[in-house]
């Protein structure tokens, strides 16, 4: 029951908190301590996990609505539970990175854990059409938090969201239907499913709604411009939940379905998707140097950093798989992270804007700790050694060069201009002279970037003991590349 | 066009700070807060001052033609609990005095520095140098070698001594002035500057002197009879080095000469105390940090109060405070010293007179202008309770 315990948990958390007439600081309170309990259950699932065994572990199986072939069936493995636990961690800290004045409480935490609740059932469903349930539950909180408590121009930005990531799961279940008409399945069952195999035309009519639907919720270039308009409205905790885990879901999706699914077709594919995801980390990297606002050149640099997932899959070799989950893990930690960061100069300044901004730095009256931080999350995303980000970039690029030497060497340049985007940016915004207008910044507290601090140990720990992330997804790497 | 607008403007402004120096009023505009953040912080400069007089004229009588000097620092009491506190930082940064020092050294000026390049000098440097290395043929060696490093060294001593001279008798001005504060004696700006002005005054013509001792023959350096005087020959250098010329402050700004940011003519180039940007105070490598910081352990309640409650940081960003207050409070100084080196009085009525005072004030105001003087004056001010 641990893993609807995940689940039901923060549901239970979001009912309490919306239904029950709570007044004050309770619907906060409730929400710390209901994320407290799930990360809890998190890393007590992580200290029972077999590392030796691949499958799947701690499954629970209940069959639900059976006419329609839809079970109850959930289970982690190598694959999920790094990202169960990367979104039980960063719930936590989206919750301890809120306002403790935010507008409507009641409604603003109940949709966070509902959230919570739909990414969790997502990546431990075992079931195709419950995964379809879990990727649609989460859209419908996260359009309301974008809608309610998101900037000047959040409307449009909710709706564009809510536009594209509905196209992205109408795609997804288009091609689970198919997949089940056409193999004849009972279920939606994705172990029963993977034991058939199709002709690899089929294959392909099947993964490119797939594939398609997924590119929109990485998002992949050109399927990508809902993403920087949600970051740029949404508030910062919503930000480090959609960068550090809801995109997770798109990655997560390609893994599971894409390379699990439809082996053959993905193999096929391939070698046009490693274009595709060098095109992207350079539209990405190209679209970041261009852009005004902090928060957008942080999105932009998501779209680069996602599309080395998408390289590493298409290598489909034991060790870019190993590197395509780690760059998730370290994708969520540094993107939270560069979020949080730039949350924080907003909250303080009340601007975003790279030529606004300056002299940030000022130890006496700028943001000296914030720029700090923001210059050792600059380091991690550029891929500094020692730091979690070298490590996963590395691992993609090892991992992907020996089969798709071309674009990974472009990916290469993405890297690079990583580094270019963000030290424009650290460079106008936190040295030289402090804008006149800023003089009277308010102090950052250490307790305000206690999240930050949180996320920062563990970008530098796995960055020094990378095999605390490699260890859970090496063999599960190996099963989804040999069926199990 | 724009051009001619700008000169008009400033020579309008000109025209309305002499009147203002007529009136008997101050450079800096009066009010209850600059009041009450000049006097306290010159207090506190007052407290900082005194150590680091002390030190300067330690080092000049008894650290003179040491190689290493590495205890300069300790007024010759070295005990395990002072070098622990050295090391830990818990003490007063006196290498700000020494930048203050080399920044008189560099610019020259005044009886000081003429005197350094007189034969008297070098004779008595030179009997000096023979006396302090007598037993010490390998230094005596390399003098003959290297002629000018050793009266080199007796130069920089000797600003050592004129500037801990210097500022014992600011540092009592100062302190005073507190004290005076205190009885409710100022009650204004131009009450500020004429208690300093009154105390150059009455030091104006003191005896600036240096004598050292080796193995109990003493060494005229600067003799009485070279004539040098406090206000002549240390106020006036000291005015023009570190409030207009500069060097503690450099490095805050970045200077592009070829966007003509540097003035033709280096003699217009202004970088001291009065020019200063305040707001990078704080920063590593930023040389005046170390005056704030000194400044910051001496401060009196009233102003400790007041930096609490003007900024949104309380006290978070006192060395900035602390740094605008300073500039504020050298205005003062500046008036007094403009003030008393005036040819005549400048309440005078007599009208060939005031057009002297107004020739040599159009050539101060000329330059003082251009420092942050009118961007303190703009500032939006709060009254405060008379203390």
């Amino acid at each position: 029951m641990m893993l609807s315990a995940l689940i039901l948990i923060p549901l239970l958390g979001a009912v309490i908190i919306g239904l029950v007439p709570l007044k004050g600081k309770s619907p906060r309170n409730i929400a710390i301590v209901t994320a407290i309990s799930v990360l809890a259950i998190s890393l007590i699932l992580g200290s029972q996990f077999d590392l030796q065994q691949p499958g799947l572990q701690f499954a629970e199986n209940i069959p639900w609505i059976e006419w329609i072939g839809l079970n109850y069936h959930l289970g982690v493995d190598g694959l999920s539970f790094p990202l169960v636990l990367l979104n039980s961690l960063l719930t936590l800290i989206a919750i301890f990175s809120t306002s403790t004045t935010i507008a409507r409480p009641r409604l603003y935490y109940a949709m966070l854990l509902l959230l919570s609740s739909g990414a969790a059932g997502a990546f431990l469903a075992q079931d195709l059409l419950l995964f379809f349930l879990f990727y649609e539950l989460e859209i419908v909180p996260l359009y309301f938090l974008i809608a309610i408590w998101g900037g000047a121009k959040r409307g449009y930005a909710a709706m564009k969201f809510l536009l594209y990531t509905a196209l992205s799961g109408i795609l997804v279940l288009a091609s689970f239907l198919g997949l089940v008409w056409l193999t004849e399945a009972s279920s939606f069952d994705y172990l029963s499913l993977r034991s058939h195999t199709l002709p690899l035309n089929a294959q392909l009519l099947l993964l490119a709604p797939l594939l398609v639907g997924i590119f929109i919720k990485i998002p992949i270039f050109p399927f990508h411009t809902w993403l920087p308009d949600a970051h740029v409205e949404a508030s910062t905790p919503i930000s480090v939940l959609l960068a550090g885990v809801l995109l997770k879901l798109g990655t997560y999706a390609l893994l599971r379905f894409g390379v699990g699914l439809f082996f053959d077709g993905w193999v096929y594919l391939a070698p046009w998707l490693a274009i595709l995801a060098s095109v992207s980390a350079l539209y990405g990297a190209s679209c970041a140097i261009a852009q005004k606002d902090m928060k957008k050149v942080v999105a932009y640099s998501s779209i680069a950093h996602m599309a080395y997932i998408l390289l590493a899959a298409t290598a489909t070799t034991r060790l870019s798989m190993t590197a395509a989950v780690f760059q998730m893990v370290s994708h969520g930690l540094i993107s939270a992270f560069l979020f949080l960061l730039v949350g924080m100069v907003y909250k303080k300044t009340g601007s975003r804007d790279v030529d606004v901004l300056r002299g940030l730095l000022n130890p006496e009256k700028g943001l000296p700790v914030t720029g700090g931080l923001m210059i050792l999350g600059v380091m991690a995303s550029s891929g500094l050694p020692g730091m979690v980000g070298f490590i996963s970039e590395f691992l993609v690029f090892r991992g992907s060069f020996p089969i798709f030497p071309i674009p990974t060497l472009l990916c290469l340049v993405g890297t690079g201009l990583t580094a270019v985007y963000f030290l424009l940016v650290i460079n106008k915004v936190f040295f030289g002279r402090l804008t006149e207008g800023l003089t009277q910044i308010p102090p950052v507290k250490w307790k305000e970037h206690a999240p930050a601090f949180v996320l920062l140990l563990l970008i530098i720990a796995f960055g020094i003991k990378p095999d605390w992330v490699t260890h859970w997804s090496e063999l599960q790497a190996i099963t989804l590349l040999t069926n199990g | 066009m724009v051009g001619i607008s700008v000169k008009r403007s400033k020579s309008l402004l000109i025209e309305q700070y002499i009147a203002k120096l007529e009136r008997g009023e101050a450079l800096l505009d009066d009010s209850s807060q600059n009041l009450v953040e000049v006097v306290g912080i010159l207090k506190s400069y007052g407290v900082v001052l005194d150590a680091y007089s002390i030190n300067l004229c330690y080092i000049a009588n008894t650290q003179f033609l040491k190689l290493f000097p590495l205890f300069k620092y300790f007024n010759g009491q070295i005990n395990p609990n002072k070098v622990a506190k050295f090391v830990w930082h818990d003490r007063l940064n006196y290498e700000y005095a020494e930048y203050c020092m080399k920044a008189m050294f560099w610019h020259g000026g005044g009886g000081l520095d003429t005197y350094l390049d007189t034969p008297e000098f070098a004779a008595e440097t030179e009997r000096l140098v023979k006396a302090y290395f007598k037993y010490n043929p390998l230094m005596l060696a390399l003098h003959k070698a290297f002629k000018d490093f050793l009266p080199e060294q007796m130069r920089q001593m000797a600003y050592y001594s004129a500037l801990g001279q210097f500022w014992r008798v600011m540092s009592d001005i100062f302190l005073n002035l507190s004290d005076s504060y205190d009885r409710g004696e100022i009650k204004s700006i131009p009450d500020v500057v004429k208690f300093i002005l009154d105390g150059l005054v009455a030091d104006a013509t003191r005896p600036i002197t240096y004598t050292v001792e080796v193995r109990g023959q003493e060494f005229d350096i600067i003799p009485k009879a070279a004539g040098l005087t406090f206000l002549a020959d240390t106020a006036v250098p000291y005015v023009e080095a570190i409030f207009f010329r500069g060097t503690p402050f450099t490095g805050t700004v970045s200077y592009n000469a070829q966007a003509y940011e540097i003035p033709y003519d280096p003699g217009m180039f202004n970088y001291g105390a009065l020019y200063a940007d305040p707001l990078p105070i704080g920063g590593a490598g930023i040389p005046p940090t170390l005056l704030m910081q000194d400044m910051r352990h001496f401060l009196p309640d009233y102003l400790r109060q007041l930096y609490q409650h003007q900024s949104i940081r309380g006290t978070g960003d006192i060395r900035v405070q602390i740094c605008e207050s300073f500039q504020k409070s050298m205005f003062c100084v500046t008036t007094a010293a403009v003030k008393g080196l005036a040819p005549y009085p400048l309440d005078t009525q007599n009208s060939e007179q005031q057009a002297a005072n107004r020739k040599y004030l159009k050539g101060w105001l000329n330059r003082i202008l251009e420092s942050q003087l009118v961007k303190v004056n703009s500032q939006i001010q709060t009254e405060l309770k008379p203390v």
